[in-house]
């Protein structure tokens, strides 16, 4: 721990605006390395940053010898200056660009487990395969967060052959139920890429155009054993339009790496534990559509490129019926029961939403389903960082507009850069009103609406 | 219960002017008329009753006005007490009462001079409470009053926000609601809803159902405190075992991006998941262009009705009373004529009014 320097200035107890960083040239070189990884992905755990590429983490760069920038506090704790550093990460990551909108939303995936006695190795604690359910789980969980309308299916590859483990569901309880034991899939024999990806590749070819599709596949294996031409395979997943993204628990395969490039996925090596969870979790959030951002708005009539998988859909929004109701026949499985949802065209009852109603053949969702989405694509503004005390009128309320927490009555020394306020105020720019920064970060990463104008 | 901890209550009252007045009418329209300031009297009692059930308890308050939203009262940022000890009250429920007393009343002078009314601001007046739950429920920024308690921040206080309305729904609001709803989730925040006045809130209705709260039509409006006090004076954990109302139906019908219509047949883009009442051939939200053949055969497929008004009147005839909102099906060149008259105009007209308003100005975003 360095000593504390005379000319900083502690001002006072509350959160994480009251450290100074002395070395800003420093500061300032971890900006640009951050900020280029911030750029190449959204992701949604701070810190959880990481090249595309097989190099080490580059946010290890950004955190090279921060313990020079760290000072403590006046009661000697650091607790302050690791908030501040937190907060300036976040706030660097509402700062990058968020115009990406095009997404495809309906995705449909293949989880391709490797279940080969590679992965019983001991590199990664307990074991690869161990590892690789638990995170499979926590991904399932997640991707099914993200991505209400989506499916997943689970194929393993062992012994030679691939095998259905999880047919395609929506429901995220009936994937996780399909890897819940894992004695059911115990690793043993060789894998084999080539029969997997046919498994999986058929399994997705019924899908309607509008649906991504998409293979992730986590292998450790050094070694495929296949019955014909891989590349064969892989020309047919090419025409099929399916990504396929691997996550190498062993090192890269001149295989592996040509199956991503090919289809437009992503390839990685996990160097370790931490890193594998990256990796994979960075296949959570839809994949933006490619060679359609041509900037909107101006071309109103006649160039929009045609979207061959776009579609118009319709669906139906429910009423649900509570378990007091009087009881009646569902029309999917002709049982006799309270609960369940209405038809709003037919009045029929079926049981469980997403699906098809069964008499009309309307699809039928829940709208909070797609409202999960929306906050994709009406952001809210970011707030600007108040620079200077002359930008705060006279009159200008002393707390924060949203929780009512005071703010800072003099500038802490030495903050600014980094679209940090030195007052702690955060403006929006539609309502002029000023907020603190935990209330910055918590309305554009959570609640997707400005309690000031409510937009 | 063996929670040593308090829980923590956020109200949100809905404080729409016009809405009120028509609340307090008297009986031939209004079977039980409910003016604001009987309203107030029983909250306060409600209130009281929070704080009092347990010491620990936590309360915030937060006002609908139209076109603003205000923090009533908070308790980890109490008023400076001005107020003379008056022998015959007890001075907590006293501070909270002259507080949110005088703030209304202040917000409604201010009101006064504001001719025009703006569309409901509820939507901000739940965000702002969320950002409060989060300030109160963060263990990084215990305030210093909470450290000077020796209370474990990591432990919420359970926290729940309570919802007081009596606008009919708004549609621009929906995805903000959808918004705030989510976030609640996130919080692990319950949403409970007392729908006062006005028709039954199809968004409410999806709060509540979503985040594991509450929602109560309230039939009896002079019975407001029984309701309140029945219903939602218990936290979430006591809940189980209390068997508080649940709701009857629940209602997942969303609003439309165009016309901000009230829709449960919609026709939505693949690409972004916006909803639509009508085919389009281009999505007005991510500019992705529709296949002829798709539009053509939904047009085919559609319900027989004329266009602006067919699922909205349709669904009015199946559920008559659950469904009164949905009448604005109004494309919006009538809309800015039809806004509502200055002063107080009857009863009937004023929330399609607002709501009509509402779809003119936003529309264009
Ligand atoms: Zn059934
Ligand atoms: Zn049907
Ligand atoms: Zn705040
Ligand atoms: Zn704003
Ligand atoms: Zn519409
Ligand atoms: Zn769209």
């Amino acid at each position: 721990m360095p000593p504390r320097r005379d000319n900083d200035k502690f001002i006072q107890e509350d959160s994480d605006s009251d450290i100074s960083i002395d070395d800003g040239v420093d500061v300032v070189k971890n900006v640009k390395g951050k900020g280029k990884a911030t750029d190449a992905q959204r992701k949604r755990d701070k810190g959880k940053s990481k090249t595309k590429d097989t190099q080490a983490y580059t946010w290890e760069a950004s955190y090279t010898r921060s313990w020079e920038s760290v000072q403590e506090d006046e009661a000697g704790s650091l607790q302050s200056s690791v908030d501040d550093w937190m907060a300036r990460g976040r706030r660097r990551r509402l700062l990058a660009p968020s115009t990406a909108i095009r997404r495809t939303i309906i995705r449909h995936l293949v989880l391709l487990l490797d279940l080969s006695s590679s992965m019983m190795d001991r590199d990664m604690r307990p074991t690869r395969f161990d590892l690789m359910l638990q995170y499979a789980r926590e991904f399932i969980a997640e991707w099914f967060d993200q991505n209400p309308l989506g499916q997943i299916g689970v194929v393993g590859m062992r012994a030679g052959i691939g095998e259905r483990i999880g047919e395609m569901s929506g429901n995220p309880q009936e994937v996780l139920k399909s890897i819940a034991d894992r004695h059911k899939l115990e690793p043993t024999g060789e894998p084999s890429l080539q029969n997997s990806i046919e498994m999986a590749r058929s399994s997705m070819s019924h899908l309607p155009t509008h649906s991504s599709r998409e293979i992730v596949i986590i292998f450790g294996s050094l070694t495929t054993c296949d019955p014909g031409n891989i590349h064969e395979t892989l020309d047919s997943c090419v025409r099929a339009k399916i990504r396929i993204s691997v996550v190498a628990l062993a090192a890269e395969m001149k295989i592996c790496r040509d199956l991503c490039e090919k289809t437009g996925g992503q390839f990685g090596v996990a160097l370790n534990e931490g890193h594998f969870r990256d990796l994979l979790f960075e296949l959570v959030p839809p994949p933006a559509q490619q060679a359609l951002t041509r900037p909107a708005g101006g071309a109103a009539t006649g160039t929009r490129a045609a979207n061959p998988s776009a579609d118009l859909m319709m669906m139906g929004f429910p009423t649900r019926l509570p378990d007091t109701s009087p009881p009646s026949l569902c029309v999917c499985h002709s049982e006799i029961k309270s609960e369940g949802f209405l038809c709003p065209r037919c009045l029929a009852k079926v049981c469980d939403v997403p699906t098809d109603c069964d008499i009309c053949g309307l699809m039928i969702v829940s709208s909070p389903h797609l409202a999960r989405s929306y906050h994709h694509l009406f952001p809210v503004k970011a707030y600007e960082a108040v620079l200077s005390e002359d930008q705060i009128p006279p009159d200008a309320p002393k707390t924060c507009h949203a929780c009512a927490r005071p703010f800072l009555t003099a500038p802490t020394a030495t903050h600014g850069g980094d679209g940090l306020s030195p007052l702690g105020r955060y403006r929006c720019p539609n309502c002029q009103n000023d907020f603190c920064s935990e209330c910055d970060i918590f309305v554009h990463d959570v609640v997707h609406c400005c309690p000031g104008c409510g937009k | 219960m063996d929670d040593e901890n308090g829980s923590h209550l956020s109200v949100v009252i809905d404080l729409s002017p016009a809405q009120w007045h028509s609340s307090a009418q008297p009986p031939p329209d209004n079977p039980y008329p409910l003016p604001l300031s009987i309203f107030l009297a029983q909250l306060l009692t409600f209130l009281n009753a929070h704080i009092a059930s347990k010491h620990e308890n936590t309360l915030a308050v937060f006002g609908a006005f139209p076109g603003k939203s205000v923090m009533l009262y908070s308790s980890t940022d109490p008023p400076p007490q001005t107020q003379v000890i008056d022998a015959n009250s007890y001075p907590p429920f006293k501070l909270v009462d002259s507080t949110i007393v005088t703030r209304v009343m202040e917000e409604f002078d201010e009101q006064a001079e504001i001719t025009d009314e703006a569309p409901n601001s509820l939507v901000s007046a739940l965000a702002k409470a969320l950002c409060y739950v989060n300030r109160v429920t963060l263990p990084t920024t215990t305030t210093s009053s909470k450290q000077a308690e020796g209370r474990d921040p990591t432990i919420l206080p359970d926290p729940r926000i309570l919802v007081l309305s009596v606008s009919p729904d708004l549609s621009t609001s929906y995805i903000p609601i959808m918004n705030a709803i989510f976030s609640a989730q996130k919080l692990k925040v319950t949403i409970d809803v007392c729908q006062v006045y006005g028709p039954e809130s199809v968004f409410l209705q999806q709060a509540a159902h979503l985040t594991g709260g509450s929602y109560i039509f309230l039939e009896r409006r002079d019975a407001l405190l029984q309701y309140l006090i029945m219903s939602f004076l218990s936290p979430p954990s006591i809940r189980k075992i209390l068997s508080v109302p649940t709701q009857d139906k629940i209602d997942f019908r969303a609003a439309c991006f165009c016309h901000k219509n009230i829709v449960d047949i919609g026709f939505v883009c693949s690409v972004c998941l916006s909803i639509f009442c009508q085919p389009v051939p281009v999505c007005s939200t991510c500019r992705t262009k529709f296949p002829m053949k798709t539009l053509q055969r939904l047009n085919a497929a559609r319900p027989m009705l004329p266009a602006s008004t067919a699922s909205p009147s349709r669904a009015a005839s199946s559920a008559p009373q659950a469904r009164p909102s949905t009448t604005p099906a109004t494309p919006k060149t009538n809309g800015s004529s039809a806004a509502p008259p200055g002063g107080l105009p009857h009863s009937g007209t004023i929330g399609n009014g607002t709501a009509r308003t509402a779809s003119a100005n936003e529309s264009g975003v």
